[in-house]
């Protein structure tokens, strides 16, 4: 063991099997070090969560908002596979020796934390793509069986794609609205901007007659470029709103 | 990319390839560290379908690096093919050891995760680009 291993706190801590440790989305800062036991590191993707590795005894995680300034909530989920020991690292005094570092090794590990996140991103596209082959004919059937019922709507809506580069803003027209999703109607040329795909993220701003805001986050369920020339219907089902959001559309509904 | 001015003090070598010719081979066993300096290069890898390309890197560009974090595999990753004439500089893999073995264990382990990672990351995208 090294010397400096005492400027570390060494807290311990012990999962169980199926334990979750760290949450997607919440904020946290500390480095997690396993002793013993494995985890598993998930990310969710619509309904769904992918598994993007597994890690064992010597290995870290937790490292992402520690290296990455930008970043605050912690960009993926863990969970104990068996019993799990751990060692907390408090982020201070490693961030003192980090900032300290020969400039060539923070370039390198800037870099592979950028590769990372690039490499993260391309295996969760290409297992949608695969799932998306898979259930194929499920989704062309999925327009038809509504389980809820829809209003209408007409309101004018801005959106953009979820986790895709900022760009401006499309717009488009939220024809019908129910407690789980709507349809809205794009010009096609919105195409040439973004692929509307089914199964691709997006978020949709509008608002309800009484003025209430609504920030929107969907999956796209279907598209379809039939219905009139110049315009492209899309399907839409809503991903985990707010509860305050799906009280207000709740009323819209009954009003 | 910019290169951060302290590589320059870390090249050994440097040499020119045209286009492409492959810098170092998926599966050889290598420990040489590049930087591209000019000129974009191909990161490919192969599946049970084929090749595919996982990125493309432009000047500034570190590639090569794996071996130095995780020393028991020196089988490298992944292809890099020069993409139009490039040039690269070879870095002096003992001396950023040393520098790796003065950093404390917590540090060393965190940016071995790191890489490690981006290593599973790679295999699995070409299991699942070979899949049916």
């Amino acid at each position: 063991m090294d010397s400096r291993d005492s400027a570390h706190s060494q807290i311990s801590l012990r999962y169980r099997k199926g334990d979750l440790i760290m949450k997607e989305g919440d904020y946290g800062i500390s480095i997690y070090y396993v002793k013993k036991g494995h985890v598993r590191v998930s990310k969710k993707q619509g309904n769904s969560e992918i598994d993007l590795a597994t890690l064992g005894p010597g290995e870290v995680f937790g490292e992402m908002v520690f290296l990455n300034k930008t970043v605050e909530t912690r960009s993926a989920s863990v969970r104990a596979l068996d019993e799990v020991e751990l060692e907390v690292w408090h982020p201070a005094s490693l961030s003192r020796e980090y900032n300290q570092m020969p400039p060539i090794l923070k370039f390198i590990t800037n870099q592979t934390l950028a590769r990372l996140t690039t490499m993260n991103r391309m295996y969760a596209q290409l297992l949608k793509k695969k799932k998306s082959v898979r259930r194929g004919h499920a989704h062309e059937q999925r327009g038809d069986t509504r389980k809820y019922y829809r209003k209408e709507f007409n309101r004018p809506c801005t959106y953009r794609p979820l986790n895709g580069p900022d760009k401006p803003p499309l717009k488009g027209l939220v024809a019908e609205i129910s407690v789980a999703g709507a349809s809205m109607t794009v010009g096609s040329r919105n195409t040439l901007a973004f692929k509307h795909t089914v199964d691709d993220e997006i978020v949709v701003f509008t608002s309800l007659p009484s003025g209430r805001e609504l920030e929107l986050p969907c999956i796209i369920t279907a598209v379809n470029k039939d219905h009139a020339p110049g315009d492209v219907h899309i399907g839409l089902k809503f991903m985990e709103l707010d509860g305050e959001t799906a009280k207000a559309i709740g009323f819209f509904m009954i009003s | 990319m910019e290169i951060d001015s302290s590589v320059y003090g870390y090249m050994v070598d440097e040499q020119e390839y045209p286009d492409k010719k492959i810098i170092l081979e998926e599966d050889s066993i290598g420990d040489w560290v590049y930087i591209v300096l000019e000129g974009e290069v191909k990161i490919k890898k192969s599946t049970k379908k084929g090749v595919i390309t996982l990125a493309t890197l432009g000047k500034g560009s570190i590639f090569g690096e794996m071996p130095l974090f995780v020393k028991r595999e020196k089988r490298r990753t992944a292809t890099a093919q020069a993409h139009g004439p490039v040039r690269v500089g070879i870095l002096d893999t003992a001396r950023l050891d040393r520098e790796i073995e003065s950093l404390s264990p917590q540090l060393r382990n965190l940016i071995k995760t790191l890489t490690k990672r981006c290593r599973e990351t790679m295999k699995n995208i070409s299991r699942l680009a070979g899949e049916d």
